[in-house]
C-alpha cells in the first residue's frame, strides 16, 4: 500500500534521512521507531508530499503522491487544525477540501470519537486528547485508505493512549493502512510491522518479535533491585556488558554471550554486600531500542 | 533569575542572522533616511517660464532665481502651457514675465510679473514662495531703478517691479488637501501588509499549513482563496476612509471615478501582493511584521506625502521611485486637487501595475506545496 525507495533527505548538508526504504502491506498498523531527531518526522512528511526528498520514490496505493492525495490522510505531530473555528466548521473545512458532502457520515464520525457534544466548541478550547481526536476526524473525513499518523499519543493520558489505539485496530480491521511513528516501546509492540530508525538509516525492521532478535546473539539478564549508581558502573564496567536498563525496582542486564551467570553474580554480589539471583529472560523492546541507539551513537 | 532570561535572549539573538538585520539594518537604514532626507531643503525644483519682454531685465530677474539654484527653469511657448506643465506635474512652480515688462520698468511705472505655484503641497508652497524672493532681491533690483536728474518730480518706489503670487489648485493651502489623499493610501498600505503579511506564515506558525498541503488543494485555489477576502476587505475599506475624507474632512471629489475606482484595484492588487510576497518570506509571523514595517515607514518618508520628492537629494530619491505609494500619492493628488489629464498619469498607473506583476511573479517562484 505505501512503498518508499531509497529516500534521502538532507538539510544543510548533513543527511537526515539516509537510504530509507519501506514497504506497508495494506491492513497493516506499520510502526516507524526511532529516538527524537532519527528522522521519523522527516520520513513520513516524505510519504505524504509535503516534503519534497531529495532522492527515492513514493508510492502510495501504487500511484505517486500527488495522485493519491484523496487516498490518505495525515495527523501531524502538532495541532494542525484551526483553534478559532469549531469542531464542526474544521471537520467540514477538511471535508470539503476533498468534495466530500455527506453530513450523516460527518455527524457519525464526531459520534465514534465522542466528539459530539463539542461540536460548536472552538477547537482550541479543547483539551489535548480531544484536539487529537479532531485532528484524526479531520484527516478520516473522505474515508482514506491510508492513514499516516505523526506520534498519534505523544503527551496523551493513557485511558486516551488505549482508546486511541483501540481505535487503530477497528481501523485495521476494517482494511485502513496506518503508518505510525512513535517513541513509546509498548506502542511499538503494539504494531503489526516496525522498522527502526537511528540517525536516518534504518537500522532494523520487521515484526515486533524479529526486532528483538535484532540484539543477536545476547543474554538478558532481570533482577529485582532498587537502582543503585555503584552497582550499574560496577556491572557496566564488565567486557562483554552491552547495557543495563533499569525499571523502577527492576533491572535488566544485556551481555553477550561469552558473560556468565556466575560471573555477573560474583560482581553484584560484592557490590551489594549480599546474594543476588539473576533469571535469564526474553529481551524487550526497549532494550532492543536502547542497545541499538548507543550501537548506532557509538 | 533576570539575568538568566537576558543572557538567553542575547544567545538566541546572536543564532539568528535575520533577526540581527532586523534590529541592526534596519535601524541603520531609516536613521540614514532621516538624516540625509529629511534634513535638506528642496533643489531643483521646476519651474515652467514664459518670457515675452526677452530684455536684460527679465534676463536679471531669472538669473537672479536660476543662480539661487532652488528652481530649475525651462521655457514653455504661452501663458497656458506654465499651468498646464503644473497640472501634469512637470513643474512645481511656473513664471510669466509679459511683453512690456521693461517699457513699464524704464518708466517708474511697477510693472507686474506673475509667479505660480503648486498649491497641492503646502510644505513646498510655503519653500517655493520664500525662495522666490531671489528674483526680487537687491542684486536684482540694483540695476532697475531710472532717475531721471533733470526730472526732480519723479517719484521713486521702494521697489521697481511687483511679484505676484498666485497659488494653484489649492488656493487656500488647506494641509487636509495636500495630507488626506495620501493617508488614505498609508492606511491601505498598512492595513494590507499587515494583514496579508501574516496571512500565510501564521497558517506555517500554527502547523496547520502542514495539515492544509497534504490535502489534494491546488496551489492557485489556495493562494486565491487566502487572498480574495483580503482584496475585497481592503478595497471596501478604501471607499470607507474615501467616504469619511467627502464627509468629514472636505476632501475634493476626483476628476474622474472611474480613474479612482482604476486607482483603488491596482493598489489594493500591489499591496496585497507584496503582503503575499512577505508572507512566503518570512518563517514567523514576527519577522513579517518587522519586514512590513521597514517597507511602511521608508514608504511614508520618501513618497512626497509629507516631504515633497523635490526635497530629497538624487542619491535618495532613486529609492523613491521603487516605491509604489510614490506613484500612488501622485496620482491621488492628480485625480481628487489638481484634476491632472490621465494621459499625464498613465506613467504612474503603469509603474503600479509593474509593481504587481513584479510581486506576483515573486510570490509564484518563491511559493512552494512542500514545507
Amino acid at each position: 500500500m505505501i512503498q518508499a525507495v531509497s529516500l534521502v533527505k538532507s538539510f544543510n548538508k548533513i543527511r537526515r534521512v539516509d537510504e530509507i526504504s519501506l514497504d506497508v502491506k495494506q491492513g497493516e498498523i506499520f510502526g516507524l521507531l526511532g529516538p527524537n531527531a532519527a528522522g521519523k518526522t522527516t520520513v513520513i512528511r516524505m510519504l505524504c508530499g509535503i516534503m519534497q526528498a531529495d532522492a527515492g520514490t513514493v508510492k502510495i496505493n501504487g500511484t505517486s503522491i500527488e495522485k493519491a492525495k484523496h487516498e490518505f490522510g495525515y495527523v501531524a505531530q502538532y495541532f494542525g487544525q484551526y483553534s478559532e473555528l469549531s469542531v464542526w466548521e474544521n471537520l467540514t473545512f477538511y471535508a470539503s477540501l476533498y468534495g466530500v458532502k455527506d453530513e450523516t457520515r460527518l455527524l457519525n464520525l464526531l459520534e465514534r470519537y465522542q466528539l459530539s457534544p463539542f461540536k460548536t466548541t472552538r477547537a482550541g478550547e479543547l483539551s489535548g486528547g480531544y484536539k487529537r481526536r479532531l485532528a484524526l476526524v479531520c484527516a478520516l473525513a473522505h474515508d482514506p485508505k491510508v492513514l499516516f499518523l505523526d506520534e498519534p499519543t505523544a503527551g496523551i493520558d493513557p485511558v486516551t493512549r488505549k482508546l486511541l489505539w483501540d481505535d487503530f485496530y477497528a481501523l485495521s480491521a476494517e482494511g485502513k493502512t496506518l503508518f505510525v511513528t512513535t517513541h513509546y516501546m509498548e506502542e511499538a509492540a503494539r504494531c503489526h510491522q516496525l522498522a527502526f530508525i537511528a540517525e536516518g538509516k534504518m537500522i532494523a525492521q520487521g515484526t515486533p518479535q524479529s526486532i528483538k532478535s535484532a540484539l543477536g546473539d545476547v543474554h538478558v539478564f532481570s533482577v529485582d533491585l532498587s537502582y543503585s549508581p555503584e552497582m550499574t558502573s560496577a556491572i557496566e564496567a564488565i567486557e562483554g556488558v552491552v547495557l543495563t536498563n533499569q525499571f523502577g525496582e527492576n533491572l535488566h542486564i544485556v551481555t553477550e554471550k561469552k558473560v556468565s551467570k556466575e560471573q555477573l553474580e560474583a560482581v553484584m554480589r560484592r557490590v551489594k554486600g549480599e546474594a543476588v539471583q539473576l533469571s535469564l529472560t526474553e529481551p524487550d523492546l526497549e532494550d532492543v531500542f536502547i542497545a541499538l541507539t548507543q550501537g548506532e551513537a557509538s | 533569575m533576570i539575568w538568566t532570561i537576558v543572557k538567553k535572549e542575547l544567545i538566541q539573538l546572536r543564532r539568528d542572522p535575520r533577526l540581527m538585520g532586523l534590529i541592526i539594518v534596519m535601524p541603520l537604514v531609516l536613521m540614514m533616511l532621516f538624516a540625509v532626507a529629511l534634513k535638506l531643503e528642496p533643489k531643483n525644483v521646476k519651474m515652467a517660464y514664459l518670457d515675452e519682454d526677452r530684455s536684460f531685465f527679465s534676463e536679471l530677474i531669472k538669473t537672479g532665481l536660476w543662480s539661487d539654484g532652488y528652481f530649475q527653469m525651462y521655457e514653455v511657448p504661452d501663458e497656458k502651457a506654465i499651468i498646464e506643465e503644473i497640472r501634469a506635474g512637470r513643474a512645481s512652480a511656473g513664471m510669466y514675465i509679459k511683453k512690456d515688462f521693461s517699457d513699464l520698468l524704464t518708466q517708474n511705472r511697477q510693472p507686474h510679473i506673475t509667479l505660480y505655484v503648486d498649491g497641492t503641497m503646502p510644505s513646498l508652497t510655503t519653500a517655493m514662495k520664500y525662495n522666490s524672493s531671489a528674483a526680487t532681491d537687491a542684486d536684482v533690483t540694483n540695476d532697475m531703478y531710472f532717475l531721471d536728474e533733470n526730472d526732480t518730480t519723479t517719484v521713486i518706489a521702494d521697489t521697481p517691479f511687483i511679484m505676484d503670487t498666485e497659488v494653484l489648485f489649492n488656493p487656500d493651502e488647506k494641509e487636509t488637501w495636500f495630507f488626506l489623499p495620501g493617508v488614505i493610501g498609508t492606511l491601505i498600505m498598512q492595513i494590507a501588509l499587515i494583514l496579508t503579511g501574516i496571512t500565510i506564515v501564521r497558517e506555517r506558525e500554527q502547523h496547520t499549513l502542514e495539515q492544509l498541503f497534504v490535502t489534494p488543494i491546488s496551489k492557485a485555489s489556495f493562494i486565491i482563496g487566502k487572498l480574495l477576502p483580503y482584496i475585497v476587505i481592503t478595497l471596501i475599506d478604501f471607499y470607507f476612509i474615501l467616504g469619511v475624507g467627502w464627509l468629514l474632512f472636505d476632501l475634493p471629489q476626483p476628476s474622474s471615478h472611474l480613474l479612482l475606482f482604476a486607482l483603488a484595484a491596482v493598489y489594493v492588487a500591489v499591496m496585497i501582493s507584496l503582503g503575499l510576497f512577505i508572507s512566503l518570506i518570512s518563517q514567523t509571523q514576527q519577522q513579517a511584521m518587522f519586514v512590513a514595517i521597514f517597507i511602511i515607514v521608508p514608504s511614508i518618508l520618501l513618497s512626497g506625502f509629507i516631504f515633497p520628492i523635490e526635497a530629497i537629494p538624487e542619491v535618495v530619491r532613486a529609492f523613491s521611485y521603487i516605491i509604489p505609494f510614490t506613484y500612488f500619492v501622485e496620482i491621488i493628488r492628480g485625480l481628487l486637487v489638481k484634476h491632472t489629464l490621465f494621459i499625464d498619469l498613465l506613467p504612474a498607473y503603469g509603474a503600479l501595475f509593474g509593481f504587481v506583476i513584479v510581486f506576483v511573479t515573486a510570490s509564484i517562484l518563491k511559493f512552494k506545496r512542500t514545507l
